[in-house]
């Protein structure tokens, strides 16, 4: 047993104008996890301490919260990990959603981006007499197999930065389980699934890898990633995330190296002039400091080998 | 949660012994960036080591790649690994987190995927190149700390930062995936910390350190970029941020270009965005008037000046 403080955000909107903090000195454990702790603090010092769970053993995906700037499931953590050096553990809400009290927070814009991409198998027939399985083949089943781990904790929502200042984008847990229905082989709607996800958000991933963190290890950043080439191969290209992917790539086996002007042109669109308008401001400032990528930009030494491994590997370009 | 690396101390390379590393400063420091290869190259005299450019190396990928063809961003970084290892370097020195991440993650899959590695050499031996897997990337960064040494840094200054606040900001590819990266630990970095305390200068704490600077997004959707390098200054300046040192390119053309359109929404900023080898290279007593700053779109000059560390008008 041990002396530990719990640096908690408290927040009651029945009774608070605003949010304050309440440091709880418990004695106990240090090999506990920090949602033992609450528990305690909960049951032996301030039965009012509000925060969700449920199974205690990162199943249940209830318990994200931020602990010491940190966002993950309070039942993984170990109090010993995140001690501070003064003996406190500070806990907050998960970020990106609006506190209800407490650690709880209103979870809707999260099920809301996840149940319109259809979070369910919509085969070709219905098979309402039920007498025969849809058989899946392991090799099949491999491409599933991580976000069917997922647990809907929401702690790769509250980590991704586009997220926080972009409500619009899905987050990396819809655009996966978006994923997961796309390449499942029973599932008749791929090209519907994709043109949804591609129409607006699948491309504004900022590619930070904040998602990384997944407790899981759905790793949303790659399914991401699939889910982009997927809606490539599809031929959904008409937008700025696949025209800026298609002309990186084209500079890139033109020249070895990626072109910035062209790449600035070709992803916002030669004739856009609305679109080139918008970043003429940040291009006049640069070029003011002479800050402007070479007009011509020559090819690198032996710039045949990178397009033969391009044409070999049959890489889309634009 | 806790996921700190332990840093074990790693067998010096043959170019640390030799002080002969390759070199692929990548494709923005060669474009609009120029500032941060000139700036390199200066330091690397200063401090007696030799960055051997891979001339011939292709873009690694960037993150970008990736969204059209699984196999392409690996490929290619195997043909520039094969360039070093043909030169006898086995150190491959980046001087971009963007760079560092992916070439990183590209060699690890070919170390750790025999089928990967046998692929990639299927498709260099068609112009008679092969890899054989001796490279390691680094970013100049953990040169420093790793191979300089902060102590022997801290006996180079001659120019000391004059407790300059300086926010550091990593860029997501030099620690994220902590699998791939690992050098530090990503959920609490604090080698550039380290750094700035060793050049003279005051770190400043900041929950944006280790955020994203929006720039691989920036073009898909107005704004985005803005808003993230808005929310991110503010943070350091209201820690008492004077300016911001950060290893990655990408991070600095979006930290540097978008503070003035972030201004609506978080507030004027106004931080100077360093690259990590000018205020390495300043510190280090190398001309400032060398280190390319007038080609910054907020002007480091008066801050400079104020610390005495440089006169206005060479930034």
């Amino acid at each position: 047993m041990s002396k530990i403080t719990l640096d908690l955000f408290r927040f009651d909107p029945a009774v608070d104008a605003e949010p304050h903090r309440d440091r709880v000195d418990i004695d106990f454990p240090e090999t506990s996890t920090v949602l033992d702790a609450l528990e305690y603090a909960k049951a032996e010092v301030d039965g009012s301490i509000s925060f969700r769970r449920s199974c205690r053993s990162a199943i249940c995906g209830s318990c994200s919260m931020n602990i010491n700037g940190v966002t993950g499931l309070a039942c993984k953590t170990p109090i010993s990990t995140v001690l501070r050096a003064d003996r406190s553990v500070r806990i907050d809400p998960m970020p990106n959603f609006q506190p209800m009290k407490d650690m709880v927070v209103h979870m809707d814009p999260f099920w809301d981006k996840y149940s319109r991409l259809k979070p369910y198998l919509q085969p070709k027939d219905k098979d309402e007499d039920h007498e025969r399985e849809r058989r899946v083949s392991p090799e099949d089943m491999r491409k599933l197999v991580a976000v069917a781990n997922c647990v809907m904790c929401a702690t790769c929502y509250a980590l991704c930065p586009v997220v926080s200042v972009d409500p619009s984008f899905a987050g990396p847990a819809a655009i996966s389980y978006a994923y997961r229905f796309i390449e499942d082989v029973r599932d008749d709607k791929r090209k519907e699934r994709l043109g949804q996800i591609s129409d607006d958000y699948l491309w504004l991933c900022a590619h930070c890898y904040a998602c990384s963190y997944c407790p899981k290890h759905v790793e949303p950043h790659d399914r991401i990633i699939d889910t982009k080439r997927a809606s490539v191969k599809e031929g959904l290209i008409d937008a700025a995330g696949p025209r800026h992917a298609l002309v990186f790539a084209k500079t890139v086996k033109q020249k070895g190296v990626l072109d910035e002007n062209e790449v600035v042109v070709g992803t916002v669109g030669r004739f856009n002039f609305r679109g080139l308008a918008a970043i003429a401001p940040l291009g006049l400032r640069m070029a003011i400091k002479g800050k402007i990528p070479p007009l011509i930009l020559h090819p690198i030494d032996k710039v045949g080998e990178v397009r033969t491994i391009f044409d070999t590997l049959e890489v889309p370009v634009a | 949660m806790t996921t700190a690396v332990a840093a074990a101390p790693k067998a010096r390379s043959k170019s640390a012994q030799t002080k002969r590393y390759g070199f692929f400063p990548g494709c923005v420091a060669k474009e609009s960036c120029t500032e941060l290869f000139n700036s390199t190259m200066l330091l690397a005299d200063k401090l007696g080591i030799e960055l051997i450019e891979l001339t011939a190396a292709s873009c690694c990928g960037a993150s970008v790649l990736n969204d059209l063809n699984r196999d392409i961003a690996r490929v290619l970084n195997a043909r520039t690994y094969a360039q070093a290892e043909a030169l006898g370097l086995d150190d491959v020195i980046t001087i971009c987190s963007t760079c560092t991440g992916h070439m990183r993650a590209a060699n690890k899959e070919l170390l750790e995927d025999e089928s990967r590695m046998e692929q990639a050499n299927s498709i260099l031996g068609k112009f008679n190149a092969s890899y054989s897997g001796t490279v390691s990337v680094r970013h100049l960064l953990w040169l420093l700390i790793d191979d300089i040494g902060l102590d022997n840094l801290r006996s180079m200054v001659v120019k000391p930062l004059n407790g300059l606040k300086v926010a550091p900001f990593y860029g997501c590819h030099i620690i994220r995936p902590e699998s791939v990266n690992g050098w530090e630990s990503s959920r609490n970095p604090h080698s550039l910390e380290d750094l700035i305390e060793a050049l003279g200068g005051e770190a400043v704490d900041y929950a944006g350190k280790t955020r994203c600077c929006g720039f691989h997004v920036q073009l898909e959707k107005d704004g985005i970029a803005a808003n993230m390098v808005g929310q991110n200054m503010r943070m350091a300046k209201d820690k008492g941020a004077e300016a911001v040192l950060t290893p990655c390119p990408l991070c600095h053309l979006a930290l540097d270009g978008y503070q003035a359109d972030s201004a609506a929404r978080w507030g004027r900023t106004d931080l100077p965005t360093f690259h990590l080898p000018q205020l390495v290279a300043l510190a280090l007593g190398v001309d400032a008037s060398s280190l390319g700053m007038k080609r910054h779109v907020i002007s480091p000059g008066p801050l400079l000046q104020a610390h005495d560390l440089a006169p206005m008008h060479v930034a």
